[in-house]
């Protein structure tokens, strides 16, 4: 009980300077954003919404996330069975490799997208004349996302993986499941939460990346612009409210990602407590 | 046959882990693998499964090869220590599953796992997940599923092993009264001697990946043929003495060689006597082999008995492999039991009311070297191992601050593959040497020509004299075809010319006999008589001998002498036990004829003959 008391007591000076460290870095940017993209009072947001190229960012930033979450998490958890269930010459470099993109600055990645896909990059030489060139297109940007992201999913689906006993398997393979059925049947659902964060995880990075989407979408209004270039194209050219409305929208839906993820990942802590 | 293995082999890193397995097991037996952990016994389940590949032999399942089948196509079921019921199914949904992948429709599945529930004592609970269940249901639950699909032959992997005692109890029980219902074929692996020779209706007993012995626990119990089954599969005393005109001796006592254990003349024998066997009396026994009056050094009660062990006084050319004698144990040590209601006496004679003589060990070296950084002497052990088709132990000493690990992976690097067992051991070489022997039985140990550095004069001298096992030093030599015995050191001995003759045998030389007199009269008559023994004995392991009396100042002169002019390739010394006369090493003639033979020599100890 004393000790509970003490304990109490004293936390008082150390949890002060913490809340006082962080206002000014977190909590008061956070706050800042919807002050003001609702200082021009609700009906000038709607406006700024329900501009044509807002709503053409917003909605294909939401496209894109969807689609680089939907196919990483194919690819993710590929990579994560693979690098965990077998062993290869050049494994580690691989599981290196592949966790690459989370340490390369984004700008950097646009760069060497540009530079591989680009009109006279190395394989876009190839194909320009072939009339296909992903860069400065929807396609472009999906490359990018999919490849800043890719660290996610694994990183999510991997451990879960590695410490699941390998005797679940084995179980299923003596009673006569095969590979895939196993992965199916076994693999898979007991990979469900690692699955759901990965995905999440992935979806929030993929609606709010910049730096690789703005070298190589080419910022093209209602053709490539996602929301975060609109965002930045809006305050560059000094409409603040705007800029404001669209950025107080992505941040609630970063924020609704995070929620459902904290509540997933305590669920999940209570689970294996059991 | 439902199960038949032959030559079943896996090696891990060049290491055979589980070695050239051959087993058949009948229609609806239940088998039970018995071994320690790292026995292999996992692995050779594994690879009847198909979980594991193999690397040699073959396995058959139904008179079907299932060698090079994926496990899907074995139709085996198999029971994980861990359970591994799929959480995020029901009790009755993990139970159909196998078939729900069969393609076995609902309806029929939800009869059948409901028929299982029953049969495994869950009747009701197949809403359950594994989380809502106990670790004994969840393993009723791997039980249930592993049979639903009707496998020929079921598996299990250490099941109870996870399990409270309790309820490890309860499961054995009803999983023996299934087993028996359903009569399917079934391996069961476990470490558990108690659990084996409770459920199984045969037992295998496995050791460094070798299946040494197999039958039923009774069997096991009373008539084991190997030593690691009479000391891993229950308690017990065994005994080593020595084979003697057809008898195996025991000091005084000489038991009947049973024609199923042949031993050959001058052999080590072992014998097994069980705690039961050991018989407690007042009054000294009138009939019955009598090992003389024992004093209870250590008594626990255990429930139904009471545990005891007694000292008895040493007897002659008799050592003790189990229990393992702590160093300095003066008499024998004897397990016995006693009923638990009868006052433990402090006191009583012991005489033995049956025992097991065990078959004939290959005979085992210890090499070692006792210097830092020095590789056994590998060169020297070599030709006795063929010859004697023995086992080599390889013991590695560390002294101060390098670490035991790297010492042992140093030698297993360079050696694993030809010795049986690679141990180290830190500490001063000289303690280090004479524990080693004192809780292990080995027929020679090989010390290289450093050895005799190694240990310095002083504690040499004690070394010779403490040692328990003859100790080769010197150099390696090509060959083994003359050796000489030297009976004039000290009293003559008779273990010298035993274990001389026994290894001359076994490697086909001739042995001279030597005698050294000082003066150049002719020998007394009780020289000569004792000579003549020594070329009878010797004859007896079909040795050709010849005495020579030779005349010398003093006796190291004359064995010195007498080796370089024969060119023996080996000398054996008697050493003198710890009745040594001499008082500095200076004048000790073992130790002279050490640092100046020039060639091998063999010193043995009193009483290991």
């Amino acid at each position: 009980m004393s000790a509970g008391q003490t304990g109490r007591g004293s936390s008082v000076f150390p949890v002060s300077v913490l809340l006082l460290v962080l206002l000014p870095l977190l909590l008061m940017p956070l706050a800042a954003v919807f002050v003001f993209a609702l200082r021009g009072g609700p009906l000038a947001f709607w406006d700024a919404i329900r501009a044509p190229e807002a709503q053409f960012a917003l909605r294909f930033s939401l496209l894109i996330a969807f689609g680089t979450t939907a196919i990483n998490a194919v690819l993710g958890t590929l990579a994560a069975y693979v690098l965990s269930k077998y062993r290869f010459w050049g494994d580690r470099t691989l599981g290196v490799v592949v966790n690459l993109p989370v340490a390369i600055p984004t700008v950097v990645v646009g760069t060497s997208l540009l530079l591989l896909w680009g009109p006279i990059g190395l394989l876009g030489k190839l194909l320009d004349p072939l009339g296909l060139q992903p860069m400065f297109r929807p396609a472009g940007v999906l490359l990018a996302h999919l490849f800043v992201t890719f660290p996610y999913m694994l990183g999510a689906v991997k451990p879960v993986l590695d410490e699941l006993e390998t005797t679940y398997e084995e179980a299923a393979y003596t009673i006569g499941a095969t590979r895939w059925t196993t992965f199916r049947l076994v693999l898979l659902p007991a990979l469900r939460g690692g699955l759901i964060t990965g995905a999440l995880l992935t979806f929030a990075h993929s609606l709010g990346e910049f730096g690789a989407t703005v070298m190589v979408s080419g910022n093209m209004r209602l053709k490539t612009q996602t929301a975060p270039l609109y965002i930045f194209a809006q305050f560059e050219a000094g409409d603040i409210a705007h800029a404001n409305a669209i950025a107080a929208v992505l941040a609630l839906l970063s924020f609704t990602i995070f929620f459902f993820l904290f509540r997933f990942a305590s669920r999940g802590k209570g689970r294996s407590a059991e | 046959m439902s199960i038949v293995l032959d030559g079943l082999t896996k090696r891990f890193g060049g290491r055979a882990v589980v070695d050239r397995v051959g087993l058949e097991i009948a229609d609806g037996e239940l088998f039970v693998l018995l071994g320690s952990s790292g026995s292999g016994k996992s692995t050779v389940l594994r690879m009847i499964a198909g979980l594991t590949s193999s690397d040699g032999g073959t396995i058959q399942l139904m008179g079907r090869d299932v060698t090079n089948l994926p496990p899907q196509q074995r139709g085996v079921g198999f029971v994980f220590q861990n359970y591994s019921i799929f959480q995020h199914m029901t009790a009755a949904k993990n139970i159909a599953f196998g078939l729900r992948i069969r393609g076995v429709r609902r309806g029929e599945r939800r009869r059948k796992s409901e028929e299982l529930l029953d049969l495994v004592g869950l009747g009701g609970l197949g809403d359950r997940y594994a989380h809502e269940l106990s670790g004994g249901q969840q393993q009723r639950v791997a039980l249930a599923r592993a049979l639903a699909y009707e496998p020929h032959v079921l598996l299990l992997d250490e099941p109870f092993g996870a399990l409270d005692v309790k309820i490890r109890a309860q499961l054995r029980r009803s999983f023996r009264e299934i087993q028996r219902r359903l009569g399917v074929t079934t391996i069961l692996v476990t470490h558990d001697q108690e659990e084996a020779f409770e459920i199984a209706d045969r037992i295998g007993v496995v050791e460094r990946g070798r299946l040494i012995e197999v039958g039923n626990a009774e069997d096991l119990y009373y008539r084991p043929d190997s030593l690691f089954t009479a000391t891993f599969v229950g308690a017990g005393t065994v005994f080593v003495g020595r084979c003697r005109e057809g008898r195996a001796e025991f000091g005084p006592l000489a038991l009947p060689l049973p024609p199923d254990v042949p031993h050959e003349e001058g052999a080590p024998v072992r014998v097994l006597i069980r705690p039961e066997q050991v018989l407690l009396t007042e009054e000294a026994p009138t009939e019955g082999l009598a090992l003389g009056q024992g004093r209870v050094v250590e008594s626990s009660f255990v429930g139904a008995l009471r545990r005891v062990r007694l000292r008895v006084p040493r007897l002659p050319r008799t050592r003790q492999i189990s229990p393992p004698a702590p160093y300095g144990e003066e008499g024998l040590l004897l397990e016995a039991v006693l009923p638990a209601d009868r006052a433990v006496p402090e006191e009583a004679w012991v005489s033995l009311g049956g025992w097991r003589i065990l078959e004939q060990p290959l005979p085992t070296l210890l090499v070692a070297d006792a210097l830092n950084g020095v590789a056994p002497p590998m060169e020297s052990a070599r030709p006795f191992a063929a010859a004697l088709h023995g086992s080599i132990v390889v013991l590695g000493i560390v002294q101060g601050a390098e670490p035991p690990e790297a010492l042992r992976d140093k030698l297993k690097a360079e050696f694993e593959n030809e010795v049986a067992e690679i141990r180290v051991r830190a500490g001063l070489p000289a303690e280090q040497l004479r524990n080693e022997q004192a809780e292990n039985f080995y027929d020679l140990a090989v010390l290289g020509a450093l050895g005799r550095q190694a240990v310095r004069s002083v504690s040499l001298r004690r070394f010779l004299r403490e040692s328990s096992t003859p100790l080769l030093f010197g150099a390696p030599r090509e060959k083994f075809e003359k050796i000489l015995i030297c009976t004039a050191v000290g009293e003559p001995g008779k273990s010298d010319v035993r274990v001389g003759g026994w290894l001359a045998g076994r490697m086909g030389a001739s042995v001279t006999l030597l005698h050294v007199s000082r003066d150049a009269s002719p020998a007394p008559p009780w020289i000569r008589s004792h000579l003549d023994q020594g070329v009878a004995t010797l004859s007896g392991f079909d040795v050709t001998a010849e005495a020579r009396v030779r005349t010398a100042p003093t006796a190291l002169e004359g064995i010195l002498l007498e080796a370089r002019q024969g060119d023996y390739d080996l000398v054996v010394i008697g050493s003198h036990g710890p009745r040594s006369r001499s008082v500095t090493a200076r004048d000790d003639v073992t130790i002279q004829i050490l640092d100046s033979a020039n060639r091998p020599v063999l010193v043995v100890p009193e009483d290991s003959g």
